[in-house]
């Protein structure tokens, strides 16, 4: 059904109808009563996530060093080594803020992925800010952590401009409910952030597969800048993207949370950081209101507490399958 | 549903507390619950403060004569003091005296009177014999100059009111005499402040015009406790007459100032104590003297912040703002969902509206910020660490405010000094954040967020400045309960934002 005003706006019971949750919703219905105020501190701080994953055998991008302070900046040529390519970000950051990502390295100077050349001095001045507290939340002082810079598996480097595509697993009492593939383009500069330009893709959670992709809100079909299809595209190692979404939601005790991985060309999925307070365009690129996936899963859990791991997927992927998608196109497994 | 019932009960004692004493009091105190059409009244409120050293205290003030004789609403408090008011030919002075008091002390004494004001410096007939002008005792060169003055002005003048005028146009003039610069120096080393007006009162009583100091106040709302101006007090052979120096030829408008005290004695008198000091507050109050001394002889639930001396109350006027503009702010940001730079960023910026006109101030903010901005970048290229670079930050806005109250003066803007008040330090905040903001997320978002911040402030303004709403939140302040209510309501509110009605109008289901 389409109405004029669906240019310009959605009336609130259109969107009800849909299923589609709002921040007042997320915040008061899901965030509050399922995640504990103490337990933010598990996931705000990356290297506690990082720790807490390690001891559960999920694989992480591997820490090379962590700056505590500005002494530690005099033994950062020692951490960098002879290390081409690194990732530096702060360890209490969110959504995406400062972070550098060095891709090359040429006679002393660091090159970024678009291209722009960074000298020794400052790499040193963006982890003095980071230490400053320039990228955390409410400016407390923080660390700086150097790791591994995942180098995308090519499937999914095809369907980037620059960047490394990522995924966010949304889970609510353990259950994924709704999975999105989050890759950048020419406007993005590399980023992963859906509201500076980047792609929205849905994933299929019964498949592993894209069905669909939205930029700026809108559905797409291609790619804007590399003009191939975002649909039907397999995700590698699907189940072990799930087994470790559902790991993290065990060692971290969060209710409701996001996970955010990274497909390695071989060490395989990577978990880079988990958040407490995921946001709600992955509900436009699946084209489904979450609270359609979360009142099942929120009646499943109450149905059947302390579920196993593996019946929990099943239960997700039996649910939330979609059928018949909506892209025609042969997977390219 | 548990939490549903405790939150309903919540709301329903808040809104039944606060709504009841606001109807006890109009009800039962009779305090209106519309701002009334009836004009204002002033409220001028002396505060005597000193040390006590430990002897006996007595403090005598003077106080202005039109309040006693013309019935105008007064009173005095001041804990274990006694208080008398005394009378001697026709001058009228308060006396509070204790026994042993150390210590700050703080003495109050307030007058009332509608928006006409009062005539305190109309003219006033000599009781007893005629005044006779007393001789400043000028010698040598000083006293030839002053006498070439009174010369010069006796020539222009026919009376008293003539020479006044002509004594204080001398002394004010741009292109003064070698008489006067000479005199002047002379009363600047000596006198130090007010010398000028101490110098045509000499001039006057050389002249054969008695005169002296009255003390005065400007009826202007303004923030905090003004000190006492000069006035001169002169006799035209008849009556006593008080004028502001400042305008010599304009008689006193009883609307624009009041006279505390003529009659050439000092303000105050003090034995048991050191560091004296009178200060005044000036209020407008919209409520009536009578009601309002019900109310503040009412218990303490309800007389609340009426209890409290004008000084410390005028501070209030302000303070109950903050929670309506917090107010604005959830309504904008959980019910429309615009976003804003910093959360409460906005009522801090609406705050400093509110002291000018908000045209200006809202030109100053994005003048400054602009501008903050570009020097930001430039500070940028220096790779400044993060404490440093806001405080460079703070130093550009504090020049760049100075340069614009300088340049606004010029162009004859001259509410354009009151900018000082704006919030330097969340300024230069603003700017680092939104620079940031800029670099990160690209200079839309920067400018939604600072376009955000500035819509909310102009709205969260509005509602402060509506009369109505001041006069409920100062005289019914027991209302923000209610406004708590509210805002806890608001807290649970689960629905859509307006913003999200647009932000997923494209949203498309599968199928």
């Amino acid at each position: 059904m389409n109405h004029w005003w669906h240019r310009f706006f959605r009336t609130p019971g259109e969107l009800r109808e849909m299923g589609v949750v709002g921040i007042n919703m997320r915040n008061a219905r899901f965030i509050l009563p399922n995640n504990p105020r103490q337990l933010y501190e598990l996931v705000d701080n990356k290297i506690r996530t990082k720790q807490l994953a390690e001891e559960r055998g999920i694989s992480v991008p591997e820490t090379y060093g962590i700056v505590r302070n500005p002494h530690d900046m005099s033994r950062l040529g020692m951490m960098l080594g002879n290390r081409d390519s690194f990732v530096i970000k702060p360890a209490r950051g969110s959504g995406g803020k400062g972070i550098l990502v060095i891709t090359g390295r040429e006679d002393g100077v660091y090159h970024k992925p678009s291209g722009a050349r960074l000298s020794l001095a400052d790499v040193k001045h963006h982890i003095s800010n980071i230490l400053a507290g320039l990228f955390s939340l409410g400016g407390r002082r923080d660390v700086a952590l150097i790791e591994y810079r995942v180098t995308p598996s090519r499937i999914l480097t095809d369907i980037s401009f620059q960047g490394a595509p990522d995924i966010r697993v949304v889970m609510f009492h353990g259950y994924p409910v709704m999975i999105m593939l989050r890759a950048s383009t020419r406007e993005s500069d590399g980023r992963s952030n859906l509201h500076q330009g980047a792609l929205g893709v849905g994933v299929d959670i019964a498949t592993g597969r894209t069905i669909r992709a939205i930029h700026h809100g809108k559905p797409v079909t291609l790619h804007p800048d590399l003009k191939v299809p975002l649909t039907g595209i397999q995700l590698p190692e699907w189940d072990k993207i799930l087994d470790n979404a559902v790991t993290c939601h065990e060692m971290t005790g969060l209710g409701y949370l996001g996970v955010d991985m990274m497909i390695d060309e071989e060490k395989g999925p990577l978990m880079i950081e988990v958040n407490a307070r995921p946001g709600l365009a992955i509900q436009m690129a699946n084209g489904v209101g979450l609270l359609k996936r979360l009142e099942p899963a929120a009646a499943r859990a109450a149905k059947f507490q302390h579920e196993s791991r593996e019946a929990k997927i099943a239960f997700s992927k039996k649910t939330f399958a979609v059928e018949s998608s909506a892209a025609g196109t042969a997977t390219t497994s | 549903m548990a939490s549903r019932i405790k939150l309903i009960a919540i709301v329903l004692v808040l809104t039944l507390a606060g709504g009841g004493i606001a109807v006890y009091k109009h009800v039962k105190l009779g305090i209106p619950l519309m701002v009334g059409s009836k004009p204002a009244e002033w409220l001028v409120e002396a505060k005597v403060s000193f040390i006590a050293t430990g002897s006996p205290v007595t403090a005598r003030l003077s106080l202005p004569a039109s309040a006693i004789e013309k019935n105008l609403g007064f009173d005095a408090r001041s804990a274990g003091y006694s208080f008398i008011v005394e009378e001697d030919q026709g001058e009228y002075s308060a006396i509070w005296s204790a026994d042993e008091k150390i210590d700050n002390q703080a003495l109050y004494y307030r007058v009332r009177f509608n928006d006409q004001g009062v005539n305190s410096g109309g003219p006033i007939a000599q009781t007893g014999d005629a005044p006779v002008p007393e001789d400043p005792g000028l010698s040598g060169s000083l006293r030839s100059a002053a006498d070439n003055v009174v010369r010069r002005a006796k020539e222009l003048s026919s009376n008293p009111d003539t020479l006044f005028v002509g004594v204080f146009r001398e002394i004010t003039a741009i292109a003064e005499s070698p008489e006067i610069s000479l005199l002047k120096r002379h009363y600047e080393k000596e006198a130090g402040v007010n010398a000028l007006i101490r110098l045509g009162i000499d001039l006057l009583n050389m002249a054969g015009v008695p005169a002296r100091v009255a003390y005065a106040v400007k009826l202007e709302e303004v923030r905090g406790a003004q000190d006492p101006i000069w006035m001169v007090e002169y006799f035209d052979g008849v009556y006593w007459k008080v004028r502001d120096p400042n305008e010599p030829a304009s008689i006193l408008d009883p609307r624009a100032a009041f006279v505390w005290n003529r009659g050439g004695e000092s303000l105050l008198d003090l034995s048991g104590g050191e560091n004296s000091q009178v200060v005044f507050t000036i209020t407008r109050d919209q409520i009536p003297l009578e009601r309002l001394t019900d109310l503040r002889d009412s218990s303490l639930l309800v007389s609340t912040i009426f209890g409290l001396p004008a000084s410390e109350r005028q501070v209030f006027s302000y303070v109950v703002l903050i929670p309506l503009g917090a107010f604005v702010v959830v309504v904008l940001r959980n019910l429309v969902g615009i976003a804003t730079l910093g959360t409460f960023m906005p009522v801090l910026l609406a705050l400093s509206l509110l002291e000018m006109k908000w045209q200006h101030g809202l030109v100053m903010f994005v003048v400054i910020v602009g501008a903050g901005l570009y020097f930001r970048f430039a500070l940028s290229r220096l790779n400044l660490l993060v404490v440093p670079r806001v405080a460079a930050c703070v130093v550009i806005v504090t020049l760049l405010m100075m340069m614009l109250s300088v340049v606004s003066w010029h162009l004859g803007i001259r509410d354009g000094l009151k900018i000082t008040l704006f919030p330097m330090i969340i300024l230069a905040w603003t700017i680092e954040r939104m620079s940031l903001i800029w670099e990160e997320e690209g200079k839309r978002n920067a400018m939604l967020q600072v376009g955000g911040s500035l819509l909310v402030a102009v709205i969260a303004f509005f509602f402060m400045r509506e009369r109505q709403i001041r006069y409920w939140a100062f005289y019914f302040p027991e209302l923000l309960l209610v406004l708590l209510a509210g805002i806890i309501l608001l807290g649970r509110y689960t629905g859509y934002r307006l913003s999200e009605l647009i932000r997923f109008k494209s949203f498309r289901t599968l199928e």
